[in-house]
């Protein structure tokens, strides 16, 4: 087996949990606001509600966010805050994809 | 997902979270509005068949603000949290940036409406008993600009809801300060007494602080209108959310 190129390396080497499309978009909404309630995350990123729930609780679990319970009335209402964990793991994601792409007039 | 997609969807977060912070739409629009009727109604020696110096009228103007901070809240509840509260993250460096403007801003504008107060209640009040009987007792007006200086140490670190602080009492004061300047029309010469060469220039001051209410209304109206504006396009642009 011949050994990966640097780029490939670098390709594998970014933070699976973080890469996947829903996910990044979730911490990239997170990242822009202190907290954001589910019914705003769900409408901004367009997931249901079962995929925005499963997607939460993996971030949750990787410690990239916190959940936020409160009532509203008698009506509970969840929120969603990022932690410095996952705005670091944000901040690398970027800051590796950015390398990976190609300079403008490369090919 | 690129970039552009990313940098797209924090920007939307940032415009839904400022109508929860510092935009309030067609509140402001309506506040312009407000601002505009209550300098006009006090200027006015009829309006709507009451008289100026009626004391109901008076009341309600005193109560203009507080109606309108009501109304700010009964707006933003209605049409601008429909997609949920979204809290906006405190932008420490613009903040920074911003925190010596807004000092002297509200410095400014305590130096100005002390002078005001200052030569209204001791100069054309006292000269006019009778109808001082409407107007708040003048140490009571003279402490109003205090409550600038309440959120001083919330903007100086920095906060976005000092901010908001500021410029809800800077409007609340703007309308207050014609409200009891012009429920006691400005005379015309010859000036009672007590109203001297600091009289005249507060009768400019009064002059210059129509106009200026004039000017900050209708132009609150167009910003109000605007960001309404705004707001449906940021809804137009969300996806549509997947079933199931």
């Amino acid at each position: 087996m011949s050994p990966l190129k640097p780029d490939l390396h670098a390709i594998l080497d970014l933070d699976r949990i973080v890469h996947e499309p829903a996910r990044l978009a979730i911490l990239t909404v997170l990242a822009a606001a202190e907290s954001v309630e589910f019914l705003f995350l769900q409408r901004i990123t367009g997931l249901s509600k079962g995929n925005l729930s499963s997607h939460t609780q993996k971030l949750e679990a990787a410690g990239f966010l916190e959940t936020l319970k409160a009532f509203r009335g008698r009506i509970p209402v969840t929120s969603f805050q990022i932690t410095e964990d996952g705005r670091a793991a944000l901040h690398a994601y970027h800051k590796q994809l950015r390398a990976l792409l190609p300079k403008e007039g490369q090919p | 997902m690129t970039p552009h997609d990313l940098d797209a969807l924090g920007a939307l977060t940032r415009d839904y979270a400022a109508f929860q912070a510092r935009k309030s739409g067609l509140a402001t629009a309506l506040g312009g509005l407000m601002g505009i009727v209550l300098v006009l109604a006090a200027l006015s020696p009829n309006f709507m068949g009451v008289h100026a110096m009626d004391r109901l009228l008076v009341e309600y103007l005193v109560w203009v603000p507080l109606l309108w901070l009501v109304l700010k809240e009964a707006f933003s509840r209605m049409l601008y949290r429909g997609l949920g509260t979204v809290k906006a993250s405190p932008d420490g460096g613009y903040e920074r940036k911003r925190w010596l403007w807004i000092l002297g801003l509200a410095l400014f504008l305590i130096a100005v409406l002390l002078a005001a107060l200052y030569a209204f209640a001791s100069g054309f009040l006292q000269a006019n008993q009778p109808r001082a009987a409407l107007c708040p007792p003048p140490l009571w007006i003279l402490l109003m600009p205090l409550v600038y200086l309440l959120p001083m140490p919330w903007t100086v670190r920095g906060f976005e809801e000092a901010r908001v602080y500021l410029v809800l009492v800077g409007q609340c004061i703007l309308w207050l300060v014609p409200m009891f300047l012009f429920s006691f029309r400005p005379p015309t010469p010859p000036l009672p007494s007590g109203w001297g060469l600091f009289g005249n220039l507060t009768g400019i001051g009064f002059v210059a602080l129509v106009e200026l209410v004039q000017i900050w209304g209708a132009l609150a109206m167009v910003r109000g209108w605007k960001e309404h504006r705004e707001y449906l396009a940021l809804l137009r642009s969300l996806p549509r959310v997947q079933e199931g």
